[in-house]
């Protein structure tokens, strides 16, 4: 139950949802309105938020796409999966398998102690290179200077330095970031530039999965930028 | 805003405003045999699940292997949740080997192993002799708090913790929510009682509410004080016969659906018949009413049935008899309006109220309680009369009544009268709220067709 809660939870923005997938935010949107399938919720200011389960729904639809298929077939199609509650499988994400990759590291910028620590374990359990940084000016610099995969930051750090943190990131370049918070700051977070969102206290398993999530996306980019 | 934990009984829910915060810190105190750990065990079974299994942990007050075979007769102890949803472990060892540093690791490390969705911890206040001194103690807490309040983990600090604990105890201070369970005399003997001190995030139940303990948990009957409703009586505008045609028009036109009405009068004089009449009249047009009684077994009730010939297999009565000894009165109200619930009845008799007021001990939660009832049944529509006992049996001088006359829309009088040198009945309507009534004192006779009103008295004769 718990499970499928977490699939649910809206947690990504647009554009973290645009570059996982390869799609442009403009075609997620004019999808959304034609099909009125896959639409996701709204933050207080207005802001999308899309669950994994959308993600996974929207990464079939491309696939369906690059296979052939118009866009209205493949909606067409995802909406008889969803009549035979045959659920999309995982494994259509196709960037999931991309955190397996060695040195990926994960940028902690924290507040709490008693949270960084247990959220090194999980992720490092996970296979992940974890560094912590309780200070913020510390995360700008290893960000100038070891780029980590993907930074994850407590939007309260420094009594509420996290979002200045984000603006920096995004500005540095394609470190996509992750912020969780004790209290609700997607507006905020997703305004300064984060690409998903998480309330605290974090589930272990919810918060390993958005990284890898995420972490996909920062392999996607790479991978574009190579290509190009 | 808060997410809350639900322990599966809605009382017990509505209690706790919704149910107990998610993810927070509950201390549950109580005396030895006050139930703490079926509560929290009764929480554990309810929300653990594979991916967030529960953890029970003992210390030293109470080994292991005895709540394990005491879990084992609860009704929702499930044996294959053991090991894969529900883990117990003695922390006990390493208290005594590594003290409280040594217990915060093993914790630390159970929630990383595990990442548990609750966390027990009993008894917790067994911790405490194991710090050297107080600021030991308050180290320790720091630290497993800083622990719990980053992870989604709701845990349960179980203790044998007083009252006089309340203020003193740094537990008190840290924790979000804080149950007690106790016992509280009345009326000659212990009745159990749960409180909430201290629920972070929402509003609770005040008071006192009484519980029991049974093989399915925590029993809990939530203190009744409903709040007045002032437009009640222009609504329902439908008259109901009250199974005596000529009372019925006394009244107007009987009672309004919904109404209370309290008869009043000395023992034997037919407060009981009167009340019969109004349910299987109520049974006769397809109502089903309920007959809550103390004071005749099924047995005896039947046999005065018979003599008016009426009957307890009539499909359109539940008769809901309880003895008056070893009564509780919180249990016997949510008994009764379980049962109205599940027969669908839109009458209801209680005979009487003495019985149910010495159960209470209480004037006034007494009235509280009866006070609720008559809301909620009126909301329901669900008409109700209710007996009561006078004590003087010529010229009635008090009702006596706890005030509930006062909450009654209906009140009726019955008395015997001996002027003239001859035992007589009369019935007087002293109330009918909202409507007209004859304003006579009717004689009135017992028959095998029940309650027969005579004529009003009249001016010439003695109606002492």
């Amino acid at each position: 139950m718990e499970g499928s809660e977490e699939r649910t939870d809206a947690i990504y923005s647009i554009g973290a949802v645009a570059r996982m997938l390869g799609v442009p935010a403009q075609t997620l949107r004019a999808w959304e309105e034609r099909y009125q399938q896959i639409v996701p919720a709204r933050s207080e200011g207005g802001q999308r938020l899309y669950s994994r389960d959308q993600v996974d729904q929207l990464s079939f639809i491309r696939n369906q796409i690059a296979q052939g298929l118009q866009p209205a077939d493949a909606h067409r199609l995802l909406a008889q999966h969803h009549n035979e509650a045959a659920s999309i499988p995982a494994e259509q994400h196709p960037n999931a398998q991309a955190s397996v990759e060695a040195a990926t590291t994960v940028l902690l910028a924290e507040r709490d102690p008693y949270a960084a620590e247990f959220a090194e374990y999980f992720l490092r359990t996970e296979g992940y290179v974890v560094r912590i940084v309780l200070d913020p000016a510390a995360a700008a610099q290893i960000l100038r200077h070891e780029p980590p995969s993907v930074l994850v930051v407590d939007l309260l750090i420094s009594g509420g330095a996290g979002l200045a943190l984000c603006r920096t990131a995004r500005d540095n370049g394609p470190v996509p970031v992750l912020a969780v918070s004790a209290v609700d700051q997607r507006d905020q977070a997703f305004a300064a530039g984060a690409e998903a969102f998480l309330l605290k206290p974090l589930d272990p398993l919810q918060f390993v999965s958005t990284i890898r999530d995420l972490i996909g996306t920062s392999a996607f980019l790479r991978q574009a930028e190579l290509r190009r | 805003m808060t997410d809350r934990l639900s322990s599966g009984s809605d009382r017990l829910d509505t209690v706790l405003g919704g149910g107990l915060p998610r993810n927070g810190i509950v201390l549950i105190g109580g005396n030895p045999g006050s139930g703490k750990t079926i509560l929290a065990q009764q929480y554990i079974f309810h929300n653990a699940s594979t991916d967030r299994p529960a953890i029970y942990l003992t210390t030293v007050s109470e080994p292991l292997d005895k709540i394990l075979r005491y879990g084992q007769s609860l009704d929702f102890f499930d044996p294959s949740a053991l090991g894969t949803s529900v883990i117990y472990d003695d922390l006990g060892r390493t208290l005594n080997e590594d003290g409280l540093a040594g217990a915060l690791t093993s914790i630390t490390e159970l929630l990383k192993q595990h990442r548990p969705g609750l966390l027990v911890i009993d008894s917790f206040r067994a911790l405490r002799t194991y710090a050297a001194d107080p600021e030991t103690f308050r180290g320790f807490l720091h630290e497993l708090a800083g622990r719990l309040s980053v992870l989604p983990v709701t845990s349960f600090w179980v203790g044998e913790y007083s009252s006089t604990d309340t203020s003193d105890a740094p537990e008190f201070a840290v924790a979000d929510a804080i149950v007690s369970l106790g016992t509280e005399r009345e009326a000659g003997r212990d009745r159990r009682v749960l409180s909430v001190i201290k629920l972070r995030g929402s509003g609770s139940m005040s008071g006192k509410h009484a519980y029991r303990l049974s093989s399915a948990g925590i029993h809990v009957f939530p203190r009744m004080a409903d709040v007045v409703e002032l437009d009640r009586y222009d609504r329902a505008q439908e008259r109901m016969s009250s199974g005596v045609p000529a009372l019925d028009a006394m009244l107007s036109d009987g009672y309004y659906r919904g109404a209370s009405t309290l008869l009043a009068g000395p023992s034997g004089v037919g407060k009981t018949l009167l009340a019969l009449h109004f349910i299987f009249a109520g049974a006769g047009r397809g109502e089903t009413g309920v007959i809550a009684t103390f004071q005749e077994n099924p047995t005896q009730l039947e046999r005065i049935l018979k003599g008016f010939s009426w009957s307890l297999d009539d499909p359109g009565v539940e008769l809901m008899y309880r003895s008056p000894v070893d009564l509780y009165l919180d249990e016997w109200v949510y008994d009764l309006l379980d049962t109205v619930h599940r027969t669908g009845a839109t009458r209801v008799a209680i005979d009487s109220l003495g019985d149910l007021a010495a159960s209470s001990g209480d004037e006034l939660r007494f009235r509280e309680y009866i006070y609720s009832l008559l809301q909620r049944c009126a909301r329901a529509n669900i008409s109700v009369v209710m007996t009561q006992e006078v004590t003087d049996l010529f010229g009635v001088t008090r009702l006596s009544e706890y005030g509930i006359s006062h909450l009654s829309d209906n009140v009726i009088l019955l008395q015997f009268l001996r002027g003239d040198s001859r035992l007589k009945r009369a019935l007087t309507i002293l109330k009918s709220r909202g409507s007209a009534h004859d304003p006579f004192t009717r004689q009135y006779e017992i028959t095998t067709d029940g309650v027969i009103l005579g004529d009003k008295f009249e001016h010439n004769q003695d109606l002492t």
